[in-house]
């Protein structure tokens, strides 16, 4: 027995033999282990803070490598990276054109300067890259690598639609355009439905519940097409995988004219023609953000999807938003408070303002004949000189001769800028907006069909639901900070606590404990104005007890009776109801019984008498203050037409 | 003069550079590049969590041949294949796992019910039996592997050992020719001779003994249940009984840890499962909760980690000792049920050597084989396949906390009857609680204190 003892007493934790090895060899790994270890000292589970200090120097480790790893990576793809390089002060990089750029590179790259010519009044209007870059829409598909129109779709009985028409010519006019999960679909938004069409320009699918679509755009981690209706003025979110397409959050949103959607949140921004920008989640029914952003109808939106080259700091992707005007300006708003806007200024030029971020944060404006770029640190630092409305300096100009400038899309993983325009397509050279580096898991520009297909599958596999669409995306994998700090203190908030507030502690006396309520205590065993609470029954208007809420119905019951019972106490009240004879013993006596009667029905009534007095009060209040109504209506961005406000 | 370079992507780089080569796979571990990693982890996870469900097959097949209910299963510590079992009807029989044929079948081995099996040594060359019929066989059986001449199994016992009362229990000595029964007591048996070398009993105790198990660690040292709703600890040098515990419930198996040599595990009639710590037995290390009805049976896997248990509920849990003592899944951990329509209640269950089937007896005559983990794949695996398992069974682990991935793994479907037994169980736990709480609130304050429920398992204990 002893022996057996003696046996087990020497059998010692893993842990203290791990410790004793690691006193003996390295000291780094103990180190970040102790301070692992003194994190989490006030867990009091042994289990579970042995296996959070684990998880630690696991973690610790994990992005001490990967943050290597990437710096490696990033220098060995420093030297692919596009540049300008100026030698003096004098040098400008706005001055170089496109032919000194041609010139100088040469070559394979020199086959980015590309101008595509269409059908005489049938430019393109609308263009997108696929995710990798590899293919551009402008209804006809374009392989840009290889450099030839992939198909033409033919919507004009005839006639060859080349560029994503809709610019006023008849027929089946094509709207916009947007590729689906690769290059192999694409879908177009015609006067009758949204179509989608294959690499081939085989119609695939009719999508018959979107009628008259206006803008397409596609959300590929959802695999959700967006379409904004023109006639509903709705935009509608469409579940799209393989021909089978089906409503899955349409929202009223109002006269709308343009959609973007945030690649790093996947809500959808939509700018309106009275100058607000609305934020769209699926889940909502309202707009997650609104702001008005300009004096005029929104033109074009467009979100940055580059951190400004500072992984893991505050630049977080999608911070900052751009937004273009019909009042010809364009301004950058930072997407984390909306508080004011971070830098505008004024293009000139007439028509509609354009405008795009490119991978690297370069933002691409194109305004009345020309594209001007920006680069990134200048754009989205405020401007402390003495105008407000200083345009940032100019990193390159183009000017294109085919006006009205349509559209411009920056190609992804390449310094090729695409413009659409009336007589057809131009690409130009922007050295240094492309992400030098790609990923091959998500995408690649150089993929084959094996590995297309193959992720196309994954990425199907990984769809996520719409429901986790939010403003924050980091909110997945996150502790839900209310369940936390419910943990931590002794009072939990739940639906029951929120609506047992201090007076109806006061109100309900000691006889509730919103103490853990809805948390450990079943629903069958709360108290019952626990419960009430819970199933929002609960009267949480009414003020102390029953005799007092006589007292005030009657004060303001009849208004007439008030000035001459006002001044009498409440016993004062009940001898004169004697004296009437109205207060019959068997009368107590049911009040009485009443009175001691939570009745869940006589609450609610009793709330919303009490809700319709105060809003009467307040009625007539206002009617007495007069035109104070007025004031406290949302200013429009037409109100500065009507006539009379003269400010 | 103006220095201008422009991206350019060299192609040659991103093909192969030989037909069959893998394709070049170029990385970017910047966040920025992978938007919504979090999120589509978690859908991954969710998959993988549905995927082990849709993969959870675990029953594996059925060795038929006993014409009664079984009884008792025992396997040989050296062998993966073997594994005999005995009946009611005294029919034994010596079960092949990998070609699932019979290797031995003794229709009437006793009179009357086996009531415990073990082989004589690692190798399973020989093998005890006990009876009701007041005897314990020594047979000769064949492993076979076709090793020696003498693997022939014979269908006459090697050597007959009679006593006055029936057994319960049999188990041998991990090194010498000793054995241990139980009766009405508990006898040591040296195997050439033909009475008790020695008999064990507590000095008070007046019981029947329903099983004794030698230690594995320390095989002198014994351990037994009976019907006194005692565990009791001997050492067989000294030869009397060294301490015992009495409990709440009356034990039904008993088996020792292959890891931790102090550490027993008890099936209690109770509904539950208990682990004791032979170093400090005033209460139990562990309490796992879940059987519906009297647990019959149980026993370690070899790795020390996870245990099966089979009871009067009709089905098979097993249990990870490992996953003990968290909050959420509750005091044991959240078990594995393994049911089927046919199977009756379980009398026997025993683990593979490898860790990786499970093995049940039960009423209905026949003994079943089962996967230890329910969605493993039999069969050749690659490592592709195998990775990508891996990958999925990290995910599960570490989303388990996610509602929705956690509400998957949870959900698992039970048999009606075990199901409702399960829940009047509840009510009547709650409602004893919820007395005890009442009781307590109306007495003077301070005067009954709640009671841990480790606590409440043992009543005294004696040596």
């Amino acid at each position: 027995m002893d022996a057996l003892i003696a046996r087990a007493d020497a059998i010692r934790p893993l842990s203290e033999l791990k410790a004793v090895k690691t006193r003996d060899s390295g000291k780094g790994k103990a180190k970040a282990n102790s301070k692992g270890k003194s994190k989490y000292n006030h867990i009091a589970n042994k289990k579970l803070r042995s296996q959070l200090v684990h998880q630690h120097a696991l973690n610790s480790n994990l992005s001490k490598n990967a943050l290597e790893t990437q710096q490696n990576l990033l220098s060995l793809a420093a030297d692919d990276a596009g540049s300008i390089q100026v030698t003096g002060p004098l040098e400008k990089t706005w001055r170089v054109s496109q032919d000194e750029i041609v010139a100088s590179v040469g070559g394979e790259a020199a086959k980015g300067r590309r101008e595509l010519t269409f059908g005489p009044g049938q430019g393109a209007k609308r263009m997108k890259w696929s995710q990798n870059g590899k293919g551009g829409t402008k209804v006809s598909s374009v392989d840009w690598m290889g450099g030839n129109v992939n198909c033409e779709v033919d919507l004009l009985a005839g006639s060859n639609l080349a560029g994503a028409g809709g610019n006023g010519g008849g027929g089946e006019a094509a709207r916009d355009v947007t590729f689906l999960q690769d290059q192999s679909f694409f879908a177009v938004a015609q006067k009758r439905n949204v179509f989608v069409y294959d690499r081939d320009g085989v119609e695939v699918h009719r999508l018959n519940n979107i009628i008259d679509p206006l803008r397409l755009d596609f959300l590929p981690w959802h695999w959700l097409l967006v379409a904004v209706v023109h006639e509903l003025w709705a935009s509608i979110l469409h579940r799209y995988d393989h021909g089978n397409a089906d409503s899955c959050a349409p929202h009223e949103a109002g006269c709308l004219q343009y959609p973007h959607s945030n690649r790093h949140n996947a809500v959808v921004h939509l700018g309106h023609q009275n100058g607000c920008v609305t934020l769209w989640t699926p889940n909502l029914p309202k707009p997650a953000v609104q702001i008005l952003s300009h004096m005029g109808p929104v033109t074009s939106i467009s979100v940055n999807p580059s951190d400004g080259g500072s992984a893991g700091s505050v630049n977080m992707p999608g911070r900052y938003m751009a937004t273009a005007g019909r009042d010809g300006k364009v301004k950058i708003w930072d997407c984390r408070n909306w508080k004011g806007v971070v830098r505008e200024w004024t293009v000139r030029g007439a028509g509609d303002v354009e405008l795009e971020w490119s991978q690297k944060g370069y933002l691409g404006v194109l305004s009345g004949g020309s594209v001007n770029v920006y680069h990134p640190p200048h754009i989205v630092t405020p401007y402390t000189g003495s105008s407000s409305s200083a345009a940032p300096p100019l990193y390159l100009s183009h000017p294109i001769p085919h006006k009205p400038l349509q559209c411009l899309r920056f190609e992804p993983f390449s310094d090729v800028l695409a413009i659409g325009h009336n007589k057809g397509l131009s690409s130009i050279l922007v050295p240094g907006v492309g992400e030098p580096q790609f990923d091959s898991l998500e995408a690649d520009p150089f993929e084959n069909a094996k590995a297309r297909r193959e992720r196309e599958v994954k990425g199907l596999l990984d769809k996520i639901q719409p429901d986790l669409i939010t403003l924050d995306p980091s909110m997945v994998g996150k502790f839900d900070s209310a369940a936390l700090s419910a943990s931590g203190s002794s009072l939990v908030a739940t639906a029951a606590q929120s609506l047992l507030d201090k007076s109806d502690k006061v109100k309900w006396g000691a006889n509730v404990q919103v103490k853990n309520v809805g948390v450990d205590v079943p629903f069958s065993r709360m108290k019952r104005v626990e419960r009430l609470a819970v199933q929002g029954k609960l009267d949480t208007t009414g003020a102390g007890d029953d005799s007092e809420d006589s007292d005030v119905e009657m004060k303001e019951g009849g208004d007439g009776d008030s000035d001459d019972e006002g001044g009498l106490t409440r016993e004062e009240m009940s001898k004169k109801r004697k004296m009437r004879g109205k207060n019959k013993s068997l009368k107590r006596y049911l009040r009485k019984q009443r009175k001691n009667v939570v009745d869940p029905q006589v609450l609610a009534v009793r709330a919303k008498v009490d809700r319709m007095r105060e809003e009467a009060k307040a009625k007539k209040l206002q009617m007495k203050a007069g035109g104070a109504v007025e004031e406290n209506k949302r200013k429009s961005a037409l109100d500065r037409f009507k006539a009379g406000s003269g400010k | 003069m103006v220095k201008i370079s422009v991206l350019q992507h060299n192609p040659a780089l991103h093909v192969p550079i030989r037909p069959g080569d893998p394709t070049p796979v170029q990385r970017n571990l910047n966040p920025s590049m992978h938007p919504f990693a979090k999120a589509r982890e978690r859908t991954r996870a969710l998959n993988a969590a549905k995927l082990d469900k849709i993969f959870s097959k675990p029953f594996v097949d059925s060795l038929e041949g006993h014409i009664d209910a079984v009884e008792v299963l025992t396997k040989p510590l050296e062998s993966l294949t073997t594994v005999a079992s005995g009946s009611w009807d005294g029919g034994l029989i010596l079960h092949n796992l990998h070609t699932r044929s019979e290797m031995l079948k003794l229709p009437q081995a006793h009179k009357g019910k086996i009531s415990g099996l073990c082989f004589a040594d690692p190798k399973g060359s020989r093998l005890l039996s006990c009876g009701v019929d007041r005897n314990v066989r020594l047979w000769k059986v064949g492993t076979g592997d076709g090793e020696d001449d003498s693997g022939a199994s014979s269908q006459e016992p090697l050597h007959v050992y009679p006593w006055k009362t029936s057994f319960n229990s049999i188990d041998h000595h991990r090194s010498d020719p000793l054995f241990a029964t139980a009766s009405s007591t508990v006898q040591i048996w040296d195997e050439t001779k033909s009475a008790p070398v020695s008999n064990l009993t507590f000095p008070t105790s007046n019981e029947t003994v329903s099983s004794v198990r030698f230690n594995l660690a320390e095989p002198s040292v014994l351990a037994s249940v009976g019907s006194d709703r005692t565990f009791t600890l001997y050492d067989i040098r000294t030869g009397k009984a060294e301490r015992r515990v009495v409990m709440q419930f009356r034990s039904n198996a008993l088996a020792w840890s292959p890891t931790l040599p102090t550490m027993a595990l008890l099936a209690s009639e109770d509904h539950n499962l208990y682990t004791f710590d032979v170093r400090h037995m005033a209460a139990p290390v562990q309490i796992y909760k879940g059987h519906v009805a009297a647990v019959m049976s149980c026993e370690w896997a070899p790795t020390g980690v996870e245990f099966v248990s089979g009871g009067w509920d009709r089905t098979v849990r097993i249990w990870s000792s490992r996953e003990a003592g968290g909050k959420e899944k509750g005091p044991g951990g959240r078990e594995v049920v393994y049911h089927t329509k046919r199977m009756q209640r379980v009398t026997s269950t025993i683990y593979s050597s490898d860790a990786r089937y499970v093995l049940s007896g039960s009423d209905d005559g026949n003994v079943r084989i089962w996967k230890a983990k329910a969605s493993d794949k039999l069969g050749v695996i690659t490592a592709r396949e195998r990775a990508s398992m891996e990958y999925r069974e990290s995910l599960v682990k570490r989303w388990s906390v996610d509602k929705d991935v956690g509400r998957v793994m949870r959900t698992r479907h039970l048999p009606k009857s075990v199901y409702k037994a399960g829940q009047l169980k509840h009510t009547m736990l709650e409602a004893r609680r919820v007395k005890d709480e009442r009781r307590r609130k109306h007495t003077r304050a301070g005067e009954q204190k709640p009671v841990a429920e480790k606590k409440k398992t043992v009543i005294t204990e004696q040596s």
